[in-house]
């Protein structure tokens, strides 16, 4: 029989793919849990309910084996869904179904170096770092709760790290940024991301018993500017240019509060705006910090996807 | 971290386990590089981030004739970044055949060939913001790209091998954020006077030049607000440029007495710069069509094309290595029609004199000359204003600049910009000069001599390039063999190129290094930079400086890197507790390796 899996935020990115890798095996059967029901999801049958109701959730969790939590979006409802969810393991103590958990990158702060799981989380963070704090504060010693620590998510149609930088791309709005793009890009492609969820729902009793942690990053992953260039490459938007501090600044101060503005409104009318370059951006890009991820290699058996292979997949509007 | 010598109390003792000495191209390249050794590194910088004055008046020194030589503390920057706060950025690696013995280039070969250091250079090259290690064409275009002459078909010169444009990239401003945040301590405002040699009992066994089992240290460093302190490292890099290097070896004592790694001599000598001048008039109105201006690679590197001689034709013409460029017609001849280049003259009594000195010409500038030129700047006004809009934006105000002027004359007549190996010259030396510094240590007197090989050289690769652009009938190519002598001695040495006043090579009798760039005379004392080479090339020099850094990198982390099996040794009680360096050194290894 085949095991039923509820996915949290089943009509997010990562949500609807790992929905489409379950329903594509032969030991799972998806259940996508949406706030609102969706086409896109159809690959699964569909619960709608507000993952930040822990009735809700536990009566969800009653039907299934196994959960996967990638509810994004706001900090409240990040924070709050992680909350709901423990409080419906709690009811199940003793028959815990497994759950696969994302966290972030996000968690470890401004910390710079090689980072392994041990690192502590850094505190006093707010937004969606601090959101993703207290999601795994939320489900700390509950049994059998893996937790995954994603770097940057790539991969076709990935809203932040490829969607998005395609398009500043090829508005020349980013390129070289010289010492403001050093920061490690911690890249992993969208599709080891689902492989780490599916060998996390997999894995052994004995290797998730202590709910373990795991970073997921490409092992070498490149600089910012080295994924800025060989996505320009693959997008044809060359020759890159060089971004300086000056017009960096133009970016976020006065570009980026302007084009939030504009897209809260224009949003109303379903006009789109480009993306704005927040100063929270600029700051990962300039943080050197390296997840080192070889617990996951090891423990879930995971390899990664080479970054030619995941860019020349990460074209928009160019898949078939 | 960044601190600064004026915080340390005099009289302080420092321990480190490397100690490198200055904080430019070389410097700057081995502090990253070694970030995550492990090792305890101390990067002693005389001047901070900005110019200072007094700083930068311990550069000074003599000269024999300024025409032939620029005063030492022109080209050369006392500063965070050292003198690539001011380099114009050109990269390219040197070629094969510089690495050979050539019997009709005296004291030529290197003891390592151009293997040892490709492993390096395309990190090198990453340094420098020079974008892909690709030198021709071929490599780093691939789409074809516009011929530079077409029709020209040479075999004694080839058309496709590239020179890169750094940003250029300031060392010190660009890595300031990884060095503020490294575990390498670097100390600004901070000069090395003096290095003593080692009290480790190995002393007498220096008698034999090149034993190699004396040890220098510590190193007396002073502030220009008069506190000193000590620094005991266990290994020290000079990385203080060529001419810099000589002077710190020659005004310590040495086993010998004569110089640190000065007993057979040699330090300060084979000094050479690059051979370098702007002649005649290549005319290609002939050719179908001209392109010698920027090509952009995809990275946004400035890349262009020069006429470079090939190592056959160096061979059978016994020249050294040789390359050419076309350049702008001479600016104080109206007859160029430019009113780019019009304006450039006109504006001459507002343009600094450095700047200013190609644009007068041999005779006085007269009323009608003047007018001329007015003339073509009012006849070309609307590209007048274009140049002077693509400077500004593309130049001044880019933090990627355009490299250079380039005007396409309508009549396709350029001149010929060459840049040439110098041949190395014993006689042609570095030293210490009378007077001393601020802070007591000798100033330097340069003696800059070019050879008749040099001469020959030029007068063989023009010959030969005239015979080849007649013969492949896209032009001509006049100059007054007569005035090439006079041509390249023109503006004197090569602003900026200080090679070879420590080259590396097996004998000590006549070289200062071996080919891990230790001092022969010293087991721990090593040289970074341009110094070190036994030939100059026909290239810039930044980008082999960058790379040698990287391989000595290598080898400083093999000997004294924690679980090290080197030979490196260590003095009890000497070695600072080391600093766990940032992360896992696998990890982070590849952080300076994302090429």
């Amino acid at each position: 029989m085949k095991q039923k899996i509820l996915v949290l935020g089943g009509n997010g990115y990562v949500g609807r793919r790992v929905i489409a890798a379950l329903a594509a095996s032969d030991w799972a059967e998806p259940v996508a849990g949406v706030r609102r029901p969706s086409a896109a999801s159809a690959q699964a049958r569909q619960i709608v309910l507000d993952a930040t109701d822990a009735a809700a959730v536990a009566r969800a969790l009653d039907e299934t084996d196994a959960v996967v939590n990638c509810v994004a979006g706001a900090p409240e409802a990040m924070a709050g869904g992680a909350r709901a969810l423990s409080a419906a393991l709690e009811r199940r103590a003793g028959n815990s179904p497994r759950v696969v958990h994302f966290s972030s990158m996000a968690v470890y702060g401004p910390v710079r170096g090689a980072v392994t799981e041990s690192q502590a989380m850094a505190t006093g963070m707010e937004g969606y770092a601090g959101a993703k704090v207290e999601t795994e504060l939320a489900l700390a010693g509950r049994d059998a709760v893996v937790t995954l620590r994603p770097g940057c998510i790539y991969g076709p149609d990935s809203p932040q790290w490829s969607l998005r930088i395609a398009s500043l791309l090829r508005a020349h709005r980013i390129g070289d940024l010289g010492a403001a793009g050093d920061g490690c890009s911690n890249l992993v492609y969208i599709d080891d991301v689902v492989a780490a969820v599916l060998a996390g729902l997999r894995a052994p009793a004995h290797v998730t018993a202590s709910g373990p942690v795991y970073n997921l990053a490409m092992a070498q992953a490149p600089d910012w500017n080295r994924y800025f260039l060989e996505y320009a490459r693959v997008l044809g938007a060359v020759p890159l240019r060089r971004i300086g501090a000056r017009r960096l600044k133009v970016e976020t101060h006065l570009l980026a509060p302007a084009l939030k503005i504009a897209e809260i409104g224009l949003r109303r009318v379903g006009m789109r705006v480009p993306p704005p370059i927040p100063p929270s951006l600029l700051r990962l890009w300039r943080q050197d910090i390296r997840l080192v991820s070889t617990r996951a290699e090891n423990e879930l058996g995971l390899s990664w996807t080479p970054l030619a292979q995941g860019l020349a997949a990460s074209v928009p509007g160019a898949r078939a | 971290m960044i601190l600064d010598a004026t915080t340390i109390p005099s009289g302080s003792v420092l321990n480190a386990d490397i100690c490198i000495v200055g904080a430019g191209a070389a410097g700057i390249t081995l502090a990253l590089a070694l970030m995550d050794s492990g090792l305890d590194v101390v990067l002693l910088e005389s001047g901070g981030p900005e110019v200072e004055k007094d700083t930068q008046a311990l550069y000074q020194g003599t000269v024999p004739d300024a025409r032939m030589h620029s005063e030492p503390d022109r080209y050369r920057e006392r500063r965070m970044g050292g003198s690539t706060t001011i380099w114009g950025g050109r990269c390219m690696p040197l070629d094969p055949i510089d690495f050979e013995p050539r019997a009709y280039i005296a004291h030529s070969g290197w003891p390592i060939g151009l293997d040892d250091l490709m492993p390096y250079y395309p990190r090198a090259n990453h340094l420098c913001e020079a974008g892909d290690y690709a030198y021709t064409a071929e490599t780093a275009f691939h789409h074809p790209i516009r011929p530079m002459i077409e029709g020209f078909h040479g075999t004694a010169f080839t058309t496709n091998s590239l020179e890169r444009f750094s940003a250029p990239t300031d060392f010190g401003r660009r890595y300031a954020e990884r060095l503020r945040h490294g575990p390498v301590r670097v100390i600004q405002h901070a000069n090395l006077c003096r290095l003593d040699n080692g009290t480790d009992g190995a002393v007498a066994d220096s008698g034999k030049m090149g034993g190699g089992n004396a040890t220098v240290g510590p190193a007396h460093v002073r502030t220009l607000s008069g506190s000193a302190f000590t620094l005991r490292a266990r290994a020290y890099v000079l990385a203080t440029g060529g001419l810099e290097t000589a002077r710190l070896l020659l005004a310590s004592p040495g086993a010998s007495g004569r110089g640190l790694g000065n007993g057979n001599d040699v330090v300060g000598r084979y000094y050479m710069c690059h051979i370098a001048g702007t002649i005649g008039t290549v005319d290609l109105s002939r050719a179908a069509s001209v392109w010698h201006g920027y090509e952009v690679s995809d990275e946004g590197v400035y890349c262009r094309r020069r006429l470079a001689l090939t190592p056959e034709a160096q061979r059978r013409l016994q020249a050294g290595n040789f390359i050419a460029r076309l350049h702008h017609p001479r600016i104080p001849d109206p007859g160029h029609g430019s009113s780019v280049l019009s304006a450039l003259y006109l504006a001459r009594p507002i343009v600094p004199y450095e700047y200013a000195k190609r644009l007068y010409g041999d005779t006085p500038g007269t009323l009608g000359l003047w007018f001329k030129h007015l003339g073509n700047v009012v006849k070309g006004m609307p590209q007048a204003v274009a140049f002077m809009w693509h400077m500004l934006t593309q130049r001044k105000l880019a933090d990627r600049k355009f490299p250079s002027i380039i005007v396409h004359p309508r009549n396709r007549r350029y001149s010929l910009d060459f840049h040439a190996e110098q041949e190395p010259n014993v006689d042609s030396r570095v030293m210490l000069g009378t007077d001393t510094d601020a802070l007591g240590v000798p100033r330097v007197h340069v003696d800059w001599r070019y050879t008749t090989r040099d001469v020959d050289t030029i007068q063989v690769a023009l010959a030969e390039l005239a015979r080849e652009l007649r013969a492949s009938g896209v032009g001509s190519f006049e100059y007054d063999p007569a005035m090439v002598e006079m041509e390249m001695t023109r503006y004197g040495a090569y602003g900026g190129h200080h090679i070879g006043t420590a080259r590396m090579g097996r004998d000590p009798r006549d070289s200062v290094v071996d080919t891990d760039c230790r001092v022969h005379e010293a087991s721990n004392l090593f040289v970074a930079g341009a110094a070190v080479f036994p030939t100059s090339g026909q290239a810039n020099p930044t980008l082999t400086i960058v790379a040698l850094a990287l391989r000595l990198a290598g080898h400083l982390r093999q000997v004294y890197a924690p679980g090290a099996t080197g030979t490196g040794f260590r003095v009890q009680g000497l070695a600072a507790t080391s600093h766990p360096a940032q992360g896992n050194s696998a990890q982070s290894d590849t952080a300076m390796e994302t090429t």
